[in-house]
């Protein structure tokens, strides 16, 4: 009787090992997008095909078990493609994209707007203010003015 | 024996007119507490309008902070052991009071680390005036930096920016950085917690760091560690005002409760001393007319 128990609870244990392999393997295959502002939170922990992101050192697409990396963002467009197919597209004026180990795609934005959001004339005319502070002897403005340039150079050749 | 007779009816009328005088105080003093029920009940309903921003706010910003923070535990980031240890305590609170034992709590909570890192070198920042007092008194020579201004709205990110950007131009370097906040537990409770801060050597040196893909030429490890600073105490801020809103809350509805249960009490006792009056005036009257019988 006890050599029976025994059987069944080795025969049981196995089963759970078995259901384990198969849950680690499923969440491997799919990309989990976690995309994050402080005031909003715009993706929690979504499965999704791909996504696009501007890094620092150019743009790179990330798909599911991509190496772990740590990036920062420059501003640019984020490209979102979810599971589904739809292609979801957000401007972030910069932040950090950090891909965990498992598959898991943090990004953490101080903001993020879909580029339809945006006026093409408050770009030109905030653009044509900023490059104008540029060259500004205010070592504080001037830095201020590049940063704020470099924004908007970047949402000017996305905006239509 | 005259003298001591005279003595009496002075110390009676004085009795009476003392009588006259407490039903005025009972009525000013029944006034007084009408209007401070209307202000904490005033108080209260606007710490519940604002509870339900202020929880969303720190919902978000909890999001946004696990995410910040995912990479550290992988990494396994800890604070660099060195031979003479500096600290530097951020204590996140606000300025406005009326709110229960909030700030005397996360005050508490930040005077016991100082006093557990004893022999060390401690600094201290304080954000919000009320936690600022309350270092000030036990622990003056730890404070080196006080905000204020914080508390009145939601916080939101350019504010903690700020902060953390004063912070930075302070150009000290520490071995280990904590932030104190009041992390909201539930309407009812809150806990003063503490949360580490990285600094970039701590991050590059992590010991499970190499398994991420890093530009360490690019400084990454050194913008990260000012964003995450940043980002720590915006959810700092986010929770803690969440808890303070909250807390403020429970203390208006407390103090319109008492006021209720005193204006009961002090109506019941100035309807008993009017009573009490009309019914000596009716007595010296009726006393009156029978003596002219």
């Amino acid at each position: 009787m006890f050599r029976l128990n025994a059987l069944k609870n080795v025969s049981r244990q196995s089963q759970i090992i078995a259901k384990r392999t198969y849950a680690e393997v499923a969440t491997s295959d799919v990309l989990k997008l976690s995309l994050a502002l402080p005031h909003e939170t715009l993706f929690s922990s979504a499965t999704v095909t791909q996504v696009n992101v501007p890094g620092a050192n150019g743009d790179f697409g990330i798909l599911a078990n991509h190496v772990p990396i740590v990036e920062q963002l420059r501003p640019g467009i984020v490209q979102i493609t979810e599971s589904s197919g739809n292609v979801k597209e957000f401007f972030v004026s910069g932040g950090f994209a950090t891909v965990q180990p498992g598959s898991t795609l943090s990004i953490t934005a101080v903001e993020a707007f879909e580029p339809t959001a945006f006026s093409p004339e408050s770009i030109k005319s905030q653009l044509a203010e900023a490059q104008k502070n540029v060259s500004s002897s205010d070592e504080a403005v001037a830095a201020k003015a590049a940063i704020q340039v470099e924004v908007l150079e970047a949402l000017q050749a996305i905006a239509k | 024996m005259f003298s001591r007779l005279g003595n009496n009816a002075a110390r009676s009328a004085a009795l009476q007119s003392r009588n006259y005088a407490t039903l005025r105080d009972i009525e000013t003093r029944l006034k007084s507490i009408k209007n401070i029920e209307k202000i904490t009940n005033t108080m209260k309903i606007v710490a519940s309008t604002r509870l339900s921003k202020a929880e969303r706010a720190k919902n978000t910003a909890r999001t946004y902070i696990a995410n910040d923070r995912e990479v550290y535990s992988h990494a396994e980031t800890a604070p660099i052991e060195t031979e003479e240890k500096s600290n530097l305590l951020i204590v996140v609170s606000s300025d406005k009071g009326l709110c229960g034992s909030i700030h005397s709590q996360i005050a508490k909570a930040a005077r016991n680390r100082i006093n557990e890192l004893n022999g060390q070198k401690v600094d201290v920042i304080a954000i919000g005036d009320k936690v600022k007092t309350q270092i000030n008194r036990t622990h003056s020579e730890n404070l080196v930096l006080a905000f204020n201004g914080i508390g009145k709205e939601t916080p939101t990110f350019t504010d903690a920016a700020l902060i953390s950007d004063e912070i930075l131009k302070q150009g000290k370097e520490y071995s280990n950085v904590e932030v104190f906040y009041n992390k909201f537990v539930s309407g009812v409770s809150f806990e003063p917690t503490a949360n580490p801060i990285f600094d970039a050597a701590s991050i590059e040196q992590s010991p499970a760091l190499s398994q991420y893909e890093l530009d360490q030429d690019a400084k990454v490890p050194a913008t990260l560690a000012e964003y995450s600073l940043a980002n720590a105490i915006y959810s700092a801020l986010a929770d803690g005002y969440a808890s303070e809103v909250s807390a403020r809350r429970n203390a208006m509805d407390n103090a319109s409760k008492n006021a209720g249960d005193m204006i009961t009490k002090y109506s019941i006792l100035y309807n008993r001393t009017r009573q009490a009056v009309i019914t000596n005036e009716l007595v010296d009257i009726i006393t009156g007319a029978s003596s002219l019988d």
